[in-house]
């Protein structure tokens, strides 16, 4: 018997599941493209992983990894039988016991026996075999959930505010319309023709984190009117918000969208995206550089317009009828007061920092913080259990990668504490500076450069022992680490930011990352840090210890990280850095030279050179330096309200890489601008040796706008982009200097 | 039975408070350089260390997923086989064995022991195996050919009596 004889599934998705087979074997009969059933599998959560190109540097050499398939691919450049990682999205992070049961089975017999909760509230198996996914998804299926649409270029995971419903702040509780935002954009045909994927978040209220509806293409914040007396439920509707590697900050569209104008809207502005959206260059096409592109009010009137002639559709409102209903949860237990004894040891630590109470008497939320968000089939299974007990279906994954138990009735909390030690999940610290947040970096991410998890891990490790004696300053300070540029673990809105990239030094690649301050957590992720410099990453527990203690020392009374940071300025953070950028060299400690969990001497990946002796180009590498210098004073005088100069700055550091990078082939180039460029895009663009593997020539073009057209007005905004994207640019110019050094070398050894 | 899921954990000799488990992970990339694992595509070590009672540390490998793994705060060395074998079930169980007990002597010289009258046996694969007195009747002859095979034909098998929810699984000791 099969798995699809087995299960009752609901026919729509399993005839959805039977289509994947189908191609999965036209794909391995050959009679489909592998860039399209690359997409096709996308749209099934079913996600590449490092080494899936069948090669890998085992810390001596770049070796072949021989699958038994080498010639049969599931994509561009994507081994059929290299493991990969598999996504499964939970709207709003709603999961059931039943649910928790199945991911724990799933976990077990096709990935690692660990369930791993993302920075947007789904669920990922890594080293998944895709000859198991069919079985994997009808098994999610017969317990409702789809991984449909889950990557690729569609609407993603449609997230919420994991205490909605129960929320002391809240104007209403957003589930359902999360709920039918969710299921009626799935499949929509209307959502099939973008360039890239499509990000939807819902909030209650507009000052908590929770939403994190700025950074969103599509963000949603419960408001409430009242009309002649009558209760009005609407939205204020954000778009063109995200992070990714240059971030921008949601536009508001509207103070007021009617909750039956909700979905129609949703509708009108994925059509407008679809149709006047980027297609050919990724790196330009979400909602944001649409919004960019045009402008809000541009963008608004095409929406609307498209709003008033698109045909009605009964499921735009249909679902309001009952949303009171919809959303409403059944606690499992009476209302109860805590007790004022029996607390088992441990018990007040994690009330302070892991319960939350419900607006509703007697009831409290209980965070279950999972380390690097990964929780075992085991635990999984013993937890479905304990909710059973506690708070039936009522659970909810978080952005901070944790796990939600909502409706706990308040005098069962000392009991719920025992039980959820003794499957080791009664750790304190959620939402707290020790609750490090990572996206999977180099320990899975093909984009991965240097290891966010495993740094997280030693972070957690180092300040576990003594963050809760911490002052309530300190603890509550917000820690996330992002393997690369591309911000998956959200390093532009933690109070302290890390993203991965890498330096060479004593002619060895040292993993580094780049402090980004000033995020904002709060008013649903308020505004964004910058990258200040970047520290070897064996250093960077040193760094973090000095920037609580020095907050901790000279923080005025009532002062945030983000005033203390901007009070202090630049200057100071930068001198702070510059203590923790030097290393010994490799032969007096190599450990600086290997990325934290990984003994393995770092590389960037695949590069197919080893780490040794690579040959050092010296006046680029003082170009680089001096480039990096130049955007960090471009970020004093954008501190100074200097727009246009820190605007300035940010070209010349530019130009200054740029200029570098040319001189290794053409030693006198001028410092005229014009040749700069000219010579930068002969010798470095045209000949695609600037191109990221990934992000192609994305960098360069930041670099050839700036130059071509000059801001004719500067605001904070724009300049805050210019230089992030002087930034990125500089590190792809560090890249590119790698890629030319080794090989060099290569030559040298042929 | 068509069981290939089949899953073999060997148990430490010293206490797992002995060993802090990450020291491994070097270990386990120094097998990957040498290809220390014969019949196996070995690809990449993964550190679960901080996850309780978890799969500690992680040795991918194409055809099976190797770990030093503390379930129920028992170190030992999981072999989970996840690629088909052949033969009868009672030799394939032999055959994942063998891969453990082979992957296990590969630690001695890091003065890590694997005892060898102590085993975990079980199946990952509710499918094929679900946790119920039919599979367990299986599963324990074919476990006690298995190690008849090897020449432990001394050691007896009894069934881990588990939640049905749980994957079936039996024991071989003295």
């Amino acid at each position: 018997m099969l798995w699809k004889e087995r299960l009752h599934i609901e026919p729509q998705l399993a005839e959805e599941i039977d289509v994947f087979e189908t191609e999965m074997r036209l794909r391995k009969e050959g009679k489909l493209d592998p860039k399209v059933f690359g997409e096709t599998r996308l749209r099934r959560g079913i996600y590449g992983q490092r080494y899936d190109n069948g090669h890998r540097n085992n810390g001596v050499r770049v070796e072949d990894l021989h699958y038994p398939n080498p010639c049969l691919t599931k994509g561009p450049d994507t081994l059929w039988d290299a493991p990969g990682m598999q996504r499964i999205k939970i709207p709003f992070g709603g999961v059931t016991p039943s649910q928790m049961d199945t991911l724990a089975d799933l976990a077990e017999e096709y990935s690692d026996s660990v369930i791993h909760v993302t920075t947007r509230q789904d669920f990922q198996f890594h080293f998944v075999q895709i000859d198991d996914t069919p079985d994997l998804m009808r098994r999610l299926a017969a317990v409702g959930i789809t991984t449909r649409e889950a990557c690729g270029n569609s609407v993603r995971n449609v997230t919420a505010c994991p205490l909605a419903g129960i929320c002391r702040d809240e104007a209403f509780d957003v589930t359902p319309y999360a709920k039918a935002c969710s299921k009626f954009l799935l499949g929509h045909p209307d959502t099939q023709g973008f360039g890239r994927k499509f990000k939807i978040a819902f909030s209650g209220c507009a000052h908590e984190a929770c939403g994190l509806v700025n950074m969103h293409d599509m963000g949603a914040i419960a408001v409430k009117r009242v009309e002649k007396g009558i209760p009005i439920r609407g939205f204020e509707l954000y778009v063109g918000g995200g992070l990714g590697s240059v971030p921008h900050q949601a536009k508001l569209f509207t103070t007021f969208l009617l909750e039956e104008e909700l979905l129609p809207t949703a509708q009108a502005i994925a059509r407008v995206f679809a149709r006047l959206g980027e297609k050919k260059d990724r790196a330009k096409a979400r909602v944001k550089f649409l919004v960019a592109r045009l402008g809000i009010e541009e963008f608004r009137e095409l929406v609307l317009e498209e709003r008033r002639n698109m045909p009605e559709d009964s499921r735009w409102t249909n679902y309001l009828a009952d949303v009171d209903q919809a959303g409403r949860e059944t606690p499992l237990q009476p209302p109860s007061a805590m007790p004022l004894t029996d607390r088992p040891h441990g018990f007040e630590d994690w009330f302070s920092t892991n319960v939350y109470k419900q607006r509703h008497d007697g009831y409290v939320a209980v965070n279950v913080t999972l380390p690097l968000g990964d929780i075992s089939s085991w635990q999984m299974r013993r937890l479905a259990d304990i909710a059973r007990r506690f708070c039936g279906d009522n659970v909810r994954t978080t952005v901070e990668q944790n796990i939600l138990m909502r409706w706990v009735s308040e005098g069962e909390l000392p009991e719920l504490y025992r039980q959820l030690q003794s499957i080791g999940l009664g750790d304190p610290g959620a939402g707290t500076i020790v609750d490090a947040v990572a996206c999977p970096g180099t320990d899975t991410c093909k984009l991965g450069i240097a290891s966010s998890r495993g740094l997280a891990g030693e972070i957690r490790r180092r300040l576990a022992t003594n963050a809760l004696q911490m002052d309530e300053a300190v603890k509550n300070l917000r820690i996330k680490i992002s393997g690369c540029f591309n911000s998956c673990g959200q390093h532009h809105v933690a109070d302290i930011g890390f993203y991965g990239t890498s330096r060479t030094i004593d002619n060895h690649k040292v993993p580094h990352f780049q402090v980004v301050l000033g995020g904002k957590w709060r008013d649903n992720a308020g505004s964004y840090g910058l990258a200040i410099g970047s520290v070897p990453s064996k250093r960077v527990p040193e760094l973090v210890d000095r920037l609580t203690q020095r907050f901790l020392k000279d923080r005025k009374r009532g002062e945030s990280f983000q005033e203390f940071v901007q009070r202090i300025g630049k200057l100071e953070l930068r001198d702070m850095l510059d203590r923790c950028s030097k290393i010994p060299s490799y032969h007096a400690d190599p450990s600086y030279y290997s990325d934290w969990g990984d003994p393995r001497v770092f590389s960037l990946g695949d590069m197919g050179v080893g780490e040794c002796a690579g040959e050092v180009v010296p006046v680029v590498q003082f170009d680089l330096v001096a480039a990096e210098r130049m955007v960090f004073e471009g970020q004093l005088e954008m501190d100074r309200g200097r727009y246009a100069e820190a605007d300035a700055l940010a070209y010349r550091a530019m130009l200054q890489a740029a200029r570098g990078l040319v001189k290794i082939e053409f030693q006198d180039v001028p410092e005229d601008p014009e040749i700069i460029v000219a010579e930068f895009r002969r010798r470095f663009f045209d000949t695609a040796i600037f191109q990221d593997q990934y992000a192609g020539g994305k960098f360069a073009q930041y670099f050839f706008q700036r130059h071509a057209s000059p801001p004719k007005q500067h605001s904070r905004d724009q300049v805050h982009r210019t230089i992030e994207e002087a930034q990125l640019f500089i590190e792809a110019a560090y890249a590119c200097n790698d890629r030319i050094t080794a090989r060099r070398v290569g030559a040298a050894y042929i | 039975m068509q069981l290939d899921r089949i899953g073999v954990k060997l148990f430490a000799v010293e206490p797992d408070s002995k060993f802090d488990i990450r020291s491994f992970i070097p270990v386990f990339h120094s097998w990957i350089q040498r290809h220390s694992m014969p019949d196996h595509l070995l690809i990449d070590v993964h550190d679960y260390s901080h996850i309780h009672h978890g799969p500690g540390i992680l040795l991918v490998a194409h055809q099976a997923n190797l770990s030093l793994d503390q379930a129920e705060g028992r170190l030992g060395l999981l072999y989970l086989r996840k690629q088909p074998l052949e033969g009868a079930l009672d030799h394939r169980i032999a055959t994942v064995l063998t891969y453990a007990l082979q992957a296990g002597r590969l630690f001695e010289p890091e003065g890590l022991r694997f005892k060898d009258d102590e085993f975990l046996v079980f199946a990952n694969d509710r499918l094929n195996a679900p946790n119920d007195e039919n599979t367990s009747q299986s599963l324990t002859q074919a476990t006690s050919a298995a190690l008849s095979r090897l020449g432990r034909s001394g050691l007896r098998v009894t069934v881990n009596r588990s939640s049905p929810k749980e994957r079936i699984s039996v024991t071989a000791h003295k």
